[in-house]
């Protein structure tokens, strides 16, 4: 069993350069496949997105998700934090409760709300995101922290560790892979519902996509979807590789 | 030396712990004992107030830690429990090193200290110091978990019935172990169990609790001999009385000289070496033969329990073990007779 573990983890390492390569190529020369879109679809004039580089996309892109990841990962890990110490084990319901509204909450009904409060683009659509992409941060953390057995905590208690020594020396560490994995749910997430910031005008892969459904450009959608479907992949091989460095001896994974 | 003065612990109106003072000599061998719920493992975490105390003083050595932050008081205090509790993440050196490194140690001394720690408990270092926590069987990591609990000389070790959950063969091995490193350290240690054998083979004192209340303290031989109320006998347990006293003598108390002349009722021969070969007479029955030849399973040596040495004489049959030094020559022997004609 452990060996077609092993054969599955090195396959999907292969995987990882192979199309990181294929993101970069496709971001960069996306205009060199002019002839291939015009041959599939001869109705169109211009059959290859132009009014912005895909490389700008891209980064706006990024950008999005980068931003509300961060802020998900610091504010649902921190939530995550609180309701697991003893002053804040009351709160853990309640906290838990947000966070799966957040994610309950479409992201377009969001855009909706905010949009009038904070005006077009880039604020609105990371707000929506990050309430999105807080869910699986703060229950992960919850869970990576509540599995630290118990007889490990008491040994730490022991041996005299402060609170916080305990903290960052035992549990943070044995929960990390389960909190990573938290954070990989949450970015990879985002990464697809970031495309709806485009409605409101904040330029990201959605960018194409929108002007493809209002313009009838099946093209365009399809450049803008396919870029955003590699980047998932390769976000969540790598995010895969990151967690198996936080793999206790012996764990089993998956 | 460590000192319990009238530990006392409650939850709402609900005694656990009710007024218990005791005193640890320095180098001694203390074994709480008692059935589930007398309160033995809540004074015990009392101690390094893992659970705070209602009322009570502890002073160890001269000083009176009760009001000492519990963190420093730990590191003052080793600590092995059952479930033993290695850091999952950590190999074995950094499990052992944990107490040094938050005493902050240079690390050569904490790299030097594992190393002899692993030395005490029979672990090769280079084999173990890297090991993960997973790599180890229950008894090396029960070693591991005491050792970690001896790395910086804590002034008293407290132990949590800590081979509560291993095989009966592995815990009959590290109790001898125990027993060796407690020797070869004089560490000062209190020991948890619900085990009368275990705590028989360990204790130099034993602390009988019942019901939240310290009943007897006293050597072992007392509490068999000599117990204070009908509950330490009956704790004790009346049907193997006699053999739980021999498991507390030694064959060298009960050693006489070995007699080699035919004249006697049985005698020894010996060979050039002098290691015994032969037993004439000494069969309590008649079918067995008059001359039978030593092997190595019913000799005794001077450390051995009387307990096992009356077993091996139950089981070959025989009224007399010839008593082996560490060549194999005959030095002694232990007889029955010698068994049944000492007081206990």
């Amino acid at each position: 069993m452990m060996a077609a573990l092993l054969r599955r983890e090195r396959r999907r390492d292969a995987l990882l350069p192979l199309l990181s390569l294929l993101l970069v190529a496709l971001v960069l020369f996306m205009g060199r496949l002019e002839p291939l879109f015009h041959a599939a679809f001869p109705q169109l004039e211009t059959p290859v997105y132009a009014r912005e580089s895909f490389w700008r996309l891209t980064l706006d892109h990024l950008v999005l998700v980068l931003v509300s990841s961060l802020i998900s990962v610091s504010v649902g890990v921190s939530a995550g934090l609180f309701v697991t110490r003893r002053t804040g084990r009351e709160f853990e319901p309640l906290v838990s409760a947000l966070a799966a509204i957040g994610q309950t909450f479409p992201p377009a009904a969001v855009l909706a709300i905010v949009v009038p409060l904070a005006g077009f683009g880039f604020v609105p659509t990371i707000v929506a995101l990050t309430l999105y992409g807080l869910l699986p941060v703060v229950q992960n953390t919850i869970t990576g922290l509540r599995t630290v057995p118990a007889d490990t905590l008491e040994a730490a208690r022991g041996t005299g560790m402060s609170a916080r020594q305990i903290l960052w020396r035992v549990e943070l560490p044995l929960a990390m892979r389960v909190i990573i994995a938290g954070v990989r749910v949450s970015v990879i997430i985002n990464i697809g519902t970031a495309t709806i910031g485009s409605t409101v005008g904040a330029q990201s892969l959605g960018t194409p996509i929108i002007a493809g459904l209002v313009g009838d450009n099946i093209a365009y959608v399809i450049q803008g979807a396919v870029l955003v479907g590699l980047l998932a992949i390769v976000s969540d091989l790598s995010f895969e590789r990151l967690e198996r460095r936080y793999r206790i001896g012996g764990e089993a994974t998956d | 030396m460590i000192e319990l003065q009238g530990l006392t612990k409650t939850y709402g109106d609900k005694t656990v712990v009710s007024d218990i003072s005791l005193r640890v000599e320095r180098g001694e061998f203390s074994v709480l004992i008692g059935p589930s719920g007398c309160g033995k493992s809540t004074t015990l975490r009392m101690i390094n107030r893992l659970i705070p105390l209602t009322s009570g003083r502890i002073l160890l050595g001269d000083e009176d830690v009760t009001r000492l932050p519990a963190e420093q008081l730990r590191r003052r205090i080793g600590y092995a429990i059952q479930s033993i509790g290695l850091f999952p993440h950590w190999t074995v050196a950094d499990n052992i090193a944990v107490v040094p490194n938050l005493l902050k140690w240079p690390s050569a001394r904490i790299a030097s200290r594992v190393d002899e720690l692993l030395d005490l408990f029979h672990l090769d270092a280079g084999e173990f110091r890297d090991k993960y926590p997973h790599q180890l069987s229950g008894g090396q990591a029960q070693r591991v978990g005491v050792a970690r609990a001896l790395a910086a000389d804590p002034e008293v070790l407290l132990m949590d019935e800590p081979f509560g959950a291993v095989d009966p063969l592995t815990r009959e091995v590290l109790q001898n172990e125990m027993r060796r490193v407690h020797e070869q350290t004089g560490t000062t240690v209190i020991f948890v169990t619900h085990d009368m054998d275990e705590a028989l083979k360990l204790a130099s004192r034993i602390a009988l609790l019942d019901a939240g209340r310290l009943v007897q303290y006293d050597r072992p031989i007392e509490l068999l001999t000599a117990p204070a109320e009908a509950f330490v006998s009956d704790f004790i347990g009346k049907a193997d009385l006699g053999l739980k006293l021999l498991s507390r003598r030694w064959v060298h108390q009960y050693q006489q000289a070995a007699t080699t002349s035919g004249d006697a009722p049985h005698h020894w021969e010996t060979d050039a070496q002098g290691h015994p070969t032969c037993l004439h007479g000494g069969r309590p029955t008649a079918d067995v033969p008059p001359r039978v030849a030593v092997t190595d399973d019913w000799t005794a040596t001077p450390g051995m329990t009387m307990k096992e040495a009356l077993s091996r004489m139950v089981w070959y049959r025989v009224g007399v073990l010839p008593v082996i030094d560490d060549a194999g020559r005959l030095i002694g022997e232990v007889t029955l007779e010698g068994v049944m004609g000492r007081q206990p």
